[in-house]
């Protein structure tokens, strides 16, 4: 081609990785594409670095929450556990997922940490009815409370809101929590201090964008005591 | 702070999954589900196929989870390459044609631009695609778009844009080249 000159070349390898990443082969040449992932390592990294440079383009893709009975066929379809009594056991799925969600918490804490964080964090998992709701971590150096949900379901009228209850003291509001992702937020210096010293976070539903008089005024759906790691 | 607290739960939460972890799926699953779901609905365009596919998305995360390779790309990158290839992937198998509407290059939808997208992480490498984007030419942008988008072969672009399918392929692919040396200057 007479004006590919000035802006170079690439080799065919990496052509067809970038096509093949695009998804513009047809049928057949992108089930060829897909045999030579499987199997040449090289043409394979050659299609993820595609992918990483493609994919920013879908932050433009609006969210859109699927259906809940799509997770529940996934669960159904992922393979039995290996052993059936304990593995089959509700109760033992429920401190499993919260072991692995506290986990996940806490590694995560330490991603954002930095290991140099000398001041272990405070964590706590937030629970009522029998659930999880959510796992939140108090990282004490940068003085932020990072909450996940586990397993707490969205209410399309209300939305969850953290609260700081001090020993024997009135909830002070924290902020408005996400059911579907986790949430990052500063604590002020005094609330900072409450947390340092035994207190109990709290999760209430509140109109959106949180309480309208700064105390709970929805049901509270779950509680748990800071304790450090 | 969210951001980055969100691709080291992802990053975190994969590396369980090889262990048989399946609160560790729940977990990506309640962060990502809604993105990758508006991504295979985008290429799929019809609900009941997008579900099927986006169950699809996750038992292939449970499989591949092991292959996942933090050096090579961020974790939402991996995810959201799943859902489009096998969004792609059920586009291909159906073989019966599907109604596109012509592309019109003055219709090019105005380049939303970089959006404050708080699930992603890579809301910076957005930015510059974005800038690189601008900088092909109209065309080429519009073929390469309804590439992305809409998951179209080039024949199908071909026709969309009335154009011969080796023009179409010389265009995306001389956009490719643009793009790439434009993103590793």
């Amino acid at each position: 081609m007479s004006d590919t000159s000035d802006h170079g070349t690439l080799p065919d390898d990496d052509l067809l990785a970038a096509e093949y990443a695009l998804g513009v082969l047809g049928g057949a040449e992108r089930a060829q594409a897909a045999t030579r992932i499987a199997r040449d390592d090289r043409f394979a990294a050659l299609v993820v670095a595609w992918e990483a440079r493609l994919a920013p383009w879908a932050g433009e893709i609006d969210e859109v929450a699927p259906p809940p009975q799509i997770w529940q066929a996934i669960a159904g379809a992922l393979p039995a556990p290996p052993r059936r009594g304990m593995w089959e056991s509700l109760a033992f799925w429920r401190i499993f997922a919260v072991a692995s969600t506290l986990a996940a918490a806490c590694l995560a804490a330490f991603l954002y940490l930095g290991v140099g964080g000398n001041i272990p964090p405070l964590v706590a998992t937030i629970e009522g009815g029998g659930q999880r709701n959510f796992v939140a971590t108090v990282d004490v150096t940068r003085a932020t409370v990072a909450v996940v949900p586990a397993s707490f379901s969205a209410d399309a009228t209300r939305v969850p809101e953290l609260w700081l209850i001090p020993q024997g003291g009135k909830p002070f509001a924290v902020g408005v929590l996400r059911a579907d992702r986790a949430v990052v937020i500063a604590l002020p210096p005094p609330l900072l201090k409450i947390a340092a010293s035994g207190a109990t976070l709290a999760v209430s539903l509140e109109p959106p964008g949180g309480s309208p008089t700064g105390q709970p005024t929805g049901p509270v759906i779950g509680a748990g005591k800071l304790t450090s790691l | 702070m969210d951001l980055d607290a969100n691709r080291g739960l992802i990053a975190v939460a994969l590396g369980r999954i090889p262990a048989g972890d399946r609160a560790a799926l729940q977990i990506i699953y309640r962060l990502t589900s809604a993105k990758l779901f508006g991504v295979v609905l985008r290429i799929l365009g019809e609900r009941s196929e997008a579900e099927d596919v986006l169950q699809e998305v996750f038992l292939t995360v449970w499989r591949k989870a092991a292959d996942y390779d933090p050096g090579q790309a961020s974790p939402m990158t991996w995810l959201i390459a799943i859902a489009r290839n096998r969004a792609i992937d059920r586009l291909r198998a159906n073989r019966q044609s599907r109604h596109l509407a012509p592309i019109e290059l003055a219709d090019e939808v105005a380049d939303a631009g970089p959006q404050a997208d708080a699930a992603l992480e890579i809301a910076q490498d957005q930015a510059r695609l974005h800038g690189c984007l601008d900088r092909l030419a109209a065309h080429e942008r519009t073929a390469l778009r309804a590439a992305f988008f809409d998951g179209n072969t080039y024949e199908e672009l071909a026709a969309r844009m009335s154009v011969p399918l080796g023009t179409m392929k010389s265009w995306i692919r001389r956009a490719m080249i643009k793009l790439k040396a434009c993103l590793e200057q």
